[in-house]
Order: structure tokens, then C-alpha cells, then sequence
């Protein structure tokens, strides 16, 4: 209970990234197709990745501990992304779903699971074709490094 | 700090055996195997293999808390004709109350014939006898053979000393991380590597006749349950499906593999046929589902399920009906494991402390923790149902520990690399 109010407390203040160490996240990665020559101001996979950054504000949704409900702030970065992804249906998207490492790892895994489905439903449901997007747990595995947000290069 | 408590670990793993002495645990003698007549073989003299032999049944059963074997002496040196003929008086007034003696003897066909006897020396009777005939290089298996003799019938349950311990080994960190499935005996002998390390790997089972294992590879990006050989040939997934599926377990014939899979972001529990008949779904709640396992019988699967709120554990009869909550005490419960004499379940509690391992009756009642935490999961139980293997995580490195049910200190499992997700055969056929 305490947790969640600190967890709310500085979502609210604007903190976010000081309180993702306190957080299980979902990580976007942004996956490139190649950039056809209809769209030649799309130069390369970085290029669409810091866009997508910039316009929708963040790759990453925080979630409180063992749930996938969506906060305020969770939906309007989800909506800002949809809005991108509609603009660029050329481009698709891995949603990855994280759990905490406090978690036993079979349950991160589901919860990674429910975490990334909330997430995709939530772009179905604002216009995203689901072609676009694809869902995945990683549990409590972290591939890069540890609680920090990143868009990783293939 | 932190090396004081580390210290402070390491005289309570070393004076275990000490202590456990005060309760009552009975002294096993182990004279040296005799030989009827000193041969050599490619791997020794059958003399040599007997002295070693001997030295691993006193190693395999000073390992246990539940007897106390003492030190095998060369100066006890057994003639052939003793070893079926037991010096009750001597041992007696040594305060023995078992005596394990044996032999080893070479056979024309080049191979070794071993045996092993266990005595009451306070009734001056037999209790047990085992003999095998096995290649000259596998004494090892005969002599751990004769160390379960020993324990079995001073303690009354099956040893774990010819078992096998499947285990994911880690290595690097953060994105040089390599994880592979790896088999090794318990005592830590013929480690081998099943997976080749390029993808994740998680939660190995083997399989009740340990020529097979389960588990969870990250090889297409998202998890699935593969099965594979224990010799690390041909992993392959179970499911057709791309789908996220984990948490393998295979029923007790071998047959059958529980595992949870994942539907619209929802996660339920499966009895996957594996001689091709196909998946069956057992449970269907919108709760998190998960962590199932046969009891011994196979006629029961306990399982946890989120379906109350929190992680609490859960049993059902094998075709999935009869869906009941076990777990009530204050906490998460999950991860649970019925142990094979069927008389307890192994679970983790997930608490404001942390997560420990602990167990209960089969009702939920007799809650007991036997870790302190912060940062353990994943009990397996040993054979001798008296004992437990799991993974704890300490600044980031994980490692594998064994705890007794008596809730004496965790003694660290030596393995090559760091150790996730332990898994504990049953003793070998």
C-alpha cells in the first residue's frame, strides 16, 4: 500500500525514471522493416527509434507491484506510441513484459505475460493493426542492463 | 559486516555434523572393503578400488546430517571371511550401531563384482545386503549403491547418493550473460553440459528415469518448453504453437509433461502428452495459474494460482477437477512440491522479508520456514524426502544450497559456474 503511493507519488511529480528502480516496467523495442522508397526521410532503424522516443514520450510503462492495471500516465504514453505507430505502419514493435526480481520465476513469467498483453490490447484498442505489434514475457530475465530503459539494437 | 556473516556460515557448515551428533544419530562404521585377492584392473588394483571405495561411502555419508559416519581407517583392514562374519564386541564398545562392510573382487570378464552388508551390531544381525556386477570404471556407482544401503536402513528412507542434480549454469553478466542446462551427479562427478549456451535457459527437470530433461528456452525470443535428451541431444519444442509456455514437469511414468502456457496474456496449466496426444488444459481461471507438479502417485497436481488475490497453493486431481486452495497462512505461497514419501509440500513464501523456503503438511497446517531469505526459490526435494536443493541469490549471484528439514545452516552445492533454477532426480534404477 505504501508502495503503490510512493509508486503514484512520483509518476505524479514527474520522476519517473528516479522511481523505475522501485518498478517492474514494460520495455517497447522498436524493430525496424526496411524503409521503403516511398518513405525516404526514414534513414535507418536509430533514426525510427529516436523518433519514437521523441514523439511519444517514452518507451517504457510502470506498473505497480504484481498488477497490469494501466495508470493515467501509462495510457497517455500508450496513446502518443498508438498515434506514432499509425503513422509509421511500416514499422513494428516488440512488446516486452517484465516482472520483479523479488518474483518466483515461473509467476514473473505470467506476469510479464499479462503486463505485455494489457499493453497490446490497450494499442489494439486505440487503432494499431494488430500486425504491427508483437507480445512477449521475458519474466524476470533482464538482457540488458538492470532496471534502466533502453531501446536495444539487433 | 557481510564477512563476519560469511564467517559465521562457514563454522556452521563445517561443525554441522558435531552438533547433529548430540540428537541421537547413529554412528555407522565403515571398515575398509576387502578384496579375496588383490587383482589389477586398467583402473587400479581391485585393493586400491576397494580403499576408494570406501573413502567415497564415508564422504557420501558424512554429507548427511542424519548419521554420523566415522572416518574409514586403514588399520580396520577386514580379511575376506569378516566381511560376512562382523566383529560385534569390537564395534560395540566403539559405540557403533551400524556396521557397513563389503567387498570388491575382480571377475574374468575384466569387470568388477561388488557387495555390501549392513549390521545391527547392538542385535548382532544382518539387515541388508546389495550386490552388483559393473565396469571396472564404475565403482563409483556401486560404492554409492552401498552408501543408500547404509542409509536407508539407519535412517529409514531412500539416500540421494546415486542421484543427479540438473541445474542452469550462468556465467557473464547483463548482456555477456550465458546460460546452459547442466547434469551432474550429486556429489558434484560427471558434470556435463546439456545446452550450448547461446540462448537463455531456464528451469530444467529431468525426467523420472533421468534419460531426459525439460526446459524453458529463450531460443525464438519468447519462452517455451523444450525436451531434449540428457546427453544433450535434440531439444526440441513441445508445443507447435509460438506462444510463451514454462514451468515443465514430468508426470512420475514419463509419459506426460505439465506445463503452463499463456492465452490472450492469461496463464493455465497443460498435461502435454508426449507420445503425441496432443495438450490438455486443466485449469481455466482468469488467475495466474502456474509452478505445477505431480505428487508421487500421480494421482494429484499441486499448482499455485493468483486466482485469490496473491500467489497461494493450490491441489487438483490429475484431469484438473476438484480445484482447492492448501495455503492460508499469512503470505504468498508458491512454487510448491509434494515430496516423495508424499508426506509434505515445499514451497516458497513470498513475505515482506523476502522470499524463504519452507513446508507444510499436505493440509496447509505446520507451516515451517526453514531459510532466512531474502532471496530464495525454487526447492527440490531429495529422495530421502528429508532434504531440500534450492536457489539463492546473494549481490547478484546466484548459487545452489542444500537445507535438511532439522533446518540446520544451508550448505552451499559446489558447481563450476553460478547455479539457477536446482532440480533433484530420484535415486537412479
Amino acid at each position: 500500500m505504501i508502495r503503490c503511493l510512493m509508486v503514484l507519488a512520483s509518476l505524479l511529480s514527474g520522476l519517473a525514471p528516479a522511481a523505475a528502480s522501485a518498478q517492474p516496467r514494460i520495455v517497447q523495442r522498436v524493430l525496424g522493416r526496411p524503409a521503403t522508397p516511398q518513405q525516404p526521410v526514414l534513414v535507418g532503424i536509430d533514426a525510427l527509434r529516436a523518433d519514437f522516443l521523441a514523439r511519444s514520450g517514452a518507451d517504457t510503462i510502470y506498473f505497480a507491484a504484481d498488477t497490469a492495471v494501466l495508470s493515467v500516465s501509462a495510457r497517455a504514453t500508450l496513446a502518443a506510441q498508438a498515434q506514432w505507430l499509425r503513422q509509421h505502419p511500416e514499422v513494428a514493435v516488440r512488446i516486452e513484459g517484465h516482472s520483479d526480481l523479488s518474483d518466483t520465476r515461473d509467476h514473473a513469467l505470467a506476469v510479464g505475460a499479462r503486463r505485455a498483453e494489457e499493453v497490446r490490447q490497450y494499442l489494439l484498442l486505440m487503432g494499431v493493426p494488430a500486425a504491427q505489434i508483437a507480445a512477449v514475457t521475458m519474466g524476470k530475465e533482464r538482457p540488458g542492463p538492470g532496471r534502466t530503459v533502453t531501446v536495444l539494437v539487433r | 559486516m557481510i564477512k563476519s556473516a560469511f564467517v559465521t556460515f562457514i563454522a556452521a557448515t563445517l561443525f554441522a555434523a558435531p552438533a547433529a551428533a548430540q540428537q541421537a544419530i547413529p554412528v555407522i562404521a565403515i571398515p575398509p572393503l576387502s578384496t579375496p585377492k588383490d587383482v589389477p584392473t586398467k583402473f587400479g588394483s581391485t585393493l586400491q578400488i576397494a580403499w576408494q571405495a570406501t573413502q567415497l561411502i564415508g564422504s557420501d555419508l558424512r554429507s548427511t546430517a542424519e548419521v554420523l559416519a566415522l572416518p574409514p581407517d586403514q588399520k580396520d583392514f577386514y580379511s575376506y571371511p569378516e566381511v560376512t562374519a562382523p566383529n560385534y564386541p569390537k564395534w560395540r564398545a566403539a559405540g557403533v550401531k551400524g556396521l557397513l562392510t563389503g567387498f570388491v573382487q575382480a571377475r574374468p570378464d575384466g569387470r568388477l563384482a561388488v557387495g555390501c552388508y549392513i549390521y545391527d551390531v547392538d542385535n548382532r544381525r544382518e539387515l541388508g545386503r546389495i550386490g552388483f556386477v559393473v565396469a571396472a570404471d564404475d565403482w563409483r556407482r556401486a560404492a554409492h549403491k552401498c552408501s543408500g544401503l547404509a542409509y536407508q536402513h539407519m535412517v529409514g528412507a531412500p539416500g540421494v547418493f546415486d542421484t543427479r542434480i540438473a541445474y542452469v549454469a550462468r556465467s557473464g553478466n547483463g548482456p555477456n550473460e550465458v546460460t546452459r542446462v547442466a547434469v551432474m551427479d550429486s556429489d558434484g562427478v560427471h558434470h556435463r553440459y546439456v545446452t550450448p549456451g547461446g540462448t537463455r535457459v531456464l528451469t530444467p527437470r529431468l525426467s523420472p528415469k533421468g534419460d531426459r530433461v525439460a526446459y524453458v528456452s529463450f531460443a525464438n525470443g519468447a519462452p517455451q518448453v523444450h525436451v531434449g535428451d540428457a546427453d544433450g541431444e535434440g531439444g526440441a519444442p513441445v508445443l507447435p504453437s509460438s506462444g510463451a509456455s514454462f514451468s515443465p514437469r514430468f508426470s512420475p511414468d514419463g509419459n506426460s509433461l505439465l506445463l503452463s502456457a499463456v492465452t490472450a496474456g492469461n496463464t493455465d496449466i497443460y498435461l502435454v502428452d508426449l507420445r503425441g496426444g496432443g495438450a490438455r488444459r486443466l485449469t481455466s481461471s482468469p488467475g495466474i495459474d502456474t509452478a505445477a507438479s505431480f505428487s508421487p502417485d500421480g494421482s494429484q497436481i499441486l499448482f499455485e494460482s493468483d486466482r485469490s488475490g496473491t500467489q497461494q497453493v493450490y491441489v487438483m486431481n490429475s484431469d484438473g477437477s476438484n480445484q482447492r486452495r492448501v495455503s492460508f497462512g499469512g503470505g504468498a505461497f508458491a512454487s510448491p512440491a509434494r515430496s516423495p514419501d508424499g508426506e509434505k509440500i515445499a514451497f516458497v513464501r513470498r513475505g515482506p522479508e523476502g522470499r524463504r523456503i519452507g513446508t507444510m503438511k499436505v493440509d496447509g497446517s505446520d507451516v515451517r520456514l526453514l531459510t532466512a531469505g531474502p532471496s530464495d526459490e525454487g526447492p527440490s526435494w531429495a529422495a530421502s524426502s528429508r532434504e531440500l536443493i534450492f536457489q539463492r541469490t546473494e549481490g547478484g549471484r546466484t548459487g545452489l544450497y542444500r537445507v535438511t528439514l532439522a533446518g540446520n545452516e544451508p550448505r552451499k552445492v559446489m558447481v563450476p559456474q553460478d547455479g539457477m533454477d536446482p532440480d533433484w532426480s530420484g535415486v537412479r534404477e
